[in-house]
């Protein structure tokens, strides 16, 4: 005892932590044997483990190129020797990653020489389709596959009928995605879906009500002060990752003012782990508290009255909203954060600036999300971090060589003019860009019309999607499903059709991250090693596809570089040389200007809305029932759950798990072993339940549960936590696939098997945490 | 002669696991398979690990990235009967395959848990990586791709780059540092010479306070932790 506190005293925290924490590594690594016994002196050897010369430098170099094992396609260099690729890392001169990359870029190898990769075109012999039927997969040439696929793209257009053909569009490229978007224009199909809806519309829906662009912003991180994540998995599954990791450090301890970070989840996430305060919500209240902040922030006159007054408009009404309805007491009682919490998380946000509110999935992906968003927007417009050091600031694009516009003729106009199948725009989701999750529900009914083919490209949005069965039913409903992908995906199980792509390591690309770091920065995609089998880079089989779909659509691909790095070089000629890009494999554009704020917002007052004036004129344009002024202002709204509180008194919260792998496959080791890092396990799935909670259930810590909902129920192990809200059960997304793959078949299960299906009604983005669902002994 | 150490800050590490796939990537440490992890035969040269205190809803997390603390007393090396295990001059310890009986007396006398078995089977397709070419002269300056079974392996702090950046003249803890250190992306790891009183390393730990896994044991551990 005597030596703990001689060392106590000198490093109070570092003892403390040493004691309690390593009791559980004596346990792990058997009885540790005691310091008198074991120290001896040092033993020194003249020679190596490994004799010297025993691996001689060979032939070896690195190239510049970039990642997309997830969104955020940072830049990476590849060491490549004797033709193989054997090491990846971080490319030191991107901006936006300042060379660093996430762990998924290192998994990159093993996407590469994933051992069941498709390497030619396979067609199913077998007609009956579904969930472990064989699909007698048969390999066929590329002109096979690409004469059947035109012959039928020729048919639907001959009937005049081009909005019959549907396009799913995955994680790809920005190159792969203008030439999809380009496909779909010039054919005349209005239904290309990506799988954004599945992400977080409703925080481009509230920022547009805020600030007119509908899109996601950035962040300052360079230079903020203070962070409250609204339900933002700032270190799993936010974007751009590699950027955000990298500041996280420099917040903490590069910087004279250490970034304090708040996070609001009702889940004790790795991000909350890492920040400086965890205050648990009730799940999809967010609202509330944003605007008891925002109560607090202005009864107390803590604001930036400068800001406020020049540059934003309808602030009364909001102040009257926010002091009437959502005094810290009031909201109290709704969220379980405690008033006197929220008064001092007010204090702090507004007081230590610069400092950003950051909204993300567990807070904004509900039925009432996209006003979640709005008053999250709001209360960065309150202490005036709106384009500020340090503040919200918005990404600026990539000037491309432009692509001549398409000469579509009357087949296409008459295509485009046709309802989207997803309902986009429509009453039902007025402000949606794109319905990911309608589309089951669309081709289930046949409305508002049948579809006669579909094209995936590296989508898998039956494994993505919240009642994901409907999906698969979905999927053996269209007539003919063309799917291409590196390997076989849940969803190319149901395809007629496999093409078989490249990976990003094979291909010609550029591509560029979502909003994170304000300056524009283009990243070249190269092949670092030859291509194996018969695959093909998906822009080479649109300009196929379209050749031989011939008409307005081969003039449409006419031009453009006629193969995938032809298309590169004709779209990055604007920018710099062909020689340079090839070399350093980023272009960077010019430093972030701040305070724009004379074009900055495109709302009706041309400033920034507390009082939506875009939101009152869709609802005008659209004849939508506003419920008065709250319409148009940040409000919260009790959320709808799927399923009575009696029968299923708890709530499902899928999280995405940094090592997911969003590509569509998850059959990666690297990935797999070192999966739950809050769990210190790998390989599988729990249901993390709060330990009161799971003992009043009488559950055993590491027995078999079922979790079941309305809609279904699966089987995992039940771990007891103490970061879990008592009302919530806590399942990671990204296992549970069976198409293919040694080390993902079999693994963990898909919590999206029992999640029901709901949207927030203005973005259409899928509502994935409002799933009711009860847990007992499996 | 240096002694290499390195500083692990744990303000600034974002848990992310970096470390921990690119020294599998560097190293070529095979990966596990679910039944491995299972019966803790998988094996990491690198781990982070989860340590949590507290009831809900004042629960803490502690997330620890574990490299071999590369003791200046390592019992490891002690007890080695082979003398397989050993203490370069500048610190490192390291493990001679050629020698190693695979007694496993190390693995239960390190206090860390930073030692690992290699019981993979040579046929087993997954004790080497199918992504790298079957020459092994073309793996290039980095020896350990190269894979024994049935003996004791753990972090070098890729000594094979060091020994070679010394021979190239570069300055090792910035032109050159271990796979873990290049990768963290939060920039939380430092490594350098603890006895150059200007190197990074000391620096840091001059300005900072610090503190040792399992200090009490006495092994003086050569890698420091930063505290929150």
């Amino acid at each position: 005892m005597k030596s703990e506190d001689a060392v106590s005293q000198k490093k109070p925290g570092g003892l403390k932590f040493n004691r309690r924490t390593f009791i559980k590594l004596s346990a792990l690594t058997g009885v540790a044997i005691g310091a008198g016994q074991i120290l001896g002196p040092a033993i020194t050897h003249s020679s190596d483990p490994v004799p010297p010369g025993a691996a001689a430098p060979l032939d070896e170099k690195w190239i510049n190129t970039s990642c997309i094992n997830c969104p955020a396609r940072c830049a990476i260099k590849v060491r490549v020797a004797g033709g193989k690729a054997v090491k990846i890392t971080g490319n030191p001169l991107s901006r936006v990653s300042e060379g660093k990359v996430c762990p998924r870029a290192y998994v990159g190898l093993q996407v590469l020489y994933d051992q069941g990769r498709v390497n030619f075109p396979l067609k199913r012999t077998n007609a009956q389709k579904g969930k472990g039927v064989d699909p007698k997969w048969q390999p066929v040439s590329w002109e096979e596959a690409l004469d059947e696929i035109a012959r039928r793209l020729q048919a639907i257009r001959q009937k005049e009928e081009p909005h019959k053909l549907l396009l799913f569009s995955g994680l790809n490229t920005r190159s792969s995605e203008d030439m999809i978007a380009r496909f779909a224009e010039a054919y005349g199909t209005p239904n290309l879906v990506s799988g954004d809806a599945l992400e977080a519309e409703t925080l481009k829906a509230g920022n547009w009500m805020a600030d007119g662009r509908y899109g996601d912003v950035a962040y300052d991180l360079d230079n903020t002060n203070y962070i409250l994540a609204f339900g933002a998995d700032i270190l799993e599954s936010s974007r751009p990752l590699a950027r955000l990791l990298r500041k996280w450090g420099k917040m903490r301890r590069e910087k004279p003012n250490r970034t304090r970070i708040v996070v609001i989840n009702p889940r004790y996430s790795l991000t909350a782990a890492k920040s400086d305060l965890w205050a648990p919500i009730n799940p999809g209240t967010d609202a509330a508290l944003a605007m008891a902040l925002a109560h607090v922030i202005i009864r107390e006159n803590l604001y930036d009255s400068a800001f406020v007054s020049r540059w934003t408009a309808g602030f009364d009404a909001y102040k009257k909203l926010a002091l009437d309805e959502y005094s810290p007491e009031e909201v109290a009682k709704i969220t379980g954060v405690d008033a006197d919490d929220i008064r001092k998380m007010a204090r702090e946000f507004a007081g230590t600036r610069p400092a950003i509110a950051i909204g993300g999935r567990e807070a904004v992906d509900w039925t009432n999300g996209s006003y979640t968003a709005y008053a999250i927007a709001c209360l960065n417009a309150l202490v005036g971090s709106i384009d500020v050091p340090g503040g919200v600031i918005y990404q600026e694009g990539v000037k491309f060589s432009p692509m001549p516009g398409i000469a579509e003729d009357g087949i296409a106009k008459k295509g485009k003019s046709q309802p989207a199948l997803d309902l986009r725009k429509t009453a039902k989701y007025p402000l949606a860009e794109v319905v990911t999750n309608q589309i089951p529900e669309s081709l289930l009914k046949g409305e508002p019309y049948p579809v006669e083919m579909a094209i995936g490209f590296n989508s898998n949005f039956n494994m993505l999607s919240p009642g994901m069965e409907k999906w698969d039913e979905a999927l053996r409903k269209i007539p003919f499903y063309v799917h291409i992908a590196p390997f076989v995906s849940e969803m190319a199980f149901d395809a007629d059709i496999i093409l078989p792509a490249t990976t990003y390591l094979e291909e010609w690309a550029y591509d560029f991250s979502p909003p994170g770091s304000g300056f524009a920065e283009l990243k070249l995609k190269q092949p670092v090693v030859p291509l194996r089998g018969k695959n093909r880079p998906i822009p080479e089989v649109i300009f196929e596809i379209a050749k031989k779909t011939g008409g307005a659509v081969a003039n449409a691909f006419a031009g453009l570089g006629d193969n995938a790095e032809g298309f590169v070089k004709y779209r990055t000629a604007s920018l710099l040389s062909w020689k340079e890009f090839v070399e350093t494999g980023v272009w960077i554009g010019n430093d972030y200007e701040y305070r724009k704020y004379e074009r900055l917002f495109a709302t009706p007052s041309k400033k920034f809305e507390f009082y939506s004036g875009n939101m009152k004129a869709l609802f005008a344009a659209k004849k939508l029932a506003a419920a008065g002024d709250l319409s148009f202002l940040p409000h919260y709204g009790a959320p709808k759950f799927l399923g009575e509180a009696s029968a299923f008194p708890l709530v499902l919260l899928p999280y995405q798990p940094l090592m997911v792998v969003e590509n569509g496959s998850q059959n990666y080791p690297w990935a797999q072993e070192a999966f739950l890092p809050m769990c210190g396990v790998g390989w599988q799935v729990f249901a993390e339940m709060n330990t009161d909670t799971a003992k009043k259930l009488g559950l055993k810590n590491g027995g078999f549960v079922w979790v079941e909902s309305a809609s279904g129920k699966i089987r995992a192990k039940v771990k007891f936590s103490e970061g879990i809200h008592p009302e919530v059960v806590a399942m990671a997304t990204g296992q549970g696939h069976w198409s293919y793959g040694k080390w993902q078949t079999g693994i963990g299960v898909n919590p999206n098997e029992i999640t029901g299906l709901d949207y927030d009604s203005l973005s259409g983005q899928s509502a994935f945490f409002n799933t009711r669902v009860k847990v007992y002994k499996a | 002669m240096p002694r290499w150490g390195m500083v692990i800050d744990l303000d600034k590490c974002v848990g992310c696991q970096a470390c921990t796939v690119a020294c599998k990537a560097e190293n070529n440490v095979p990966h596990g398979s679910p039944e491995e992890q299972k019966e803790r035969r998988d094996f990491f040269w690198n781990k982070m690990i989860a340590a949590t205190s507290g009831r809900y809803p004042s629960v803490k997390t502690e997330l620890i990235p574990m490299p071999c603390m590369h003791c200046d007393k390592a019992p490891c090396v002690t007890v080695c009967p082979a003398e397989a295990t050993y203490r370069r001059a500048d610190g490192i310890i390291v493990q001679d395959f050629r020698r190693c009986i695979g007694c496993k007396y190390c693995i239960v006398a390190c206090p860390y848990g930073a030692r690992n078995f290699n019981g993979k089977e040579q046929e087993e397709k997954e004790y080497s990586r199918h992504d790298l070419p079957p020459d092994r002269k073309s793996w290039g300056p980095w020896p350990f791709p190269t894979r024994t079974h049935g003996v004791v392996e753990k972090c070098t702090f890729c000594f094979h780059r060091i020994d070679q950046g010394l021979k190239e003249g570069k300055k090792i803890g910035t032109e050159v540092v271990p796979a873990c250190v290049e990768a963290c992306p939060s920039g939380a790891r430092i490594f350098g010479d603890l006895d150059d009183p200007k190197s990074n390393v000391s620096r840091t730990l001059a300005s900072r306070d610090s503190f040792q896994l399992r200090e009490e044991l006495s092994t003086h551990p050569k890698v420091y932790y930063l505290p929150k």
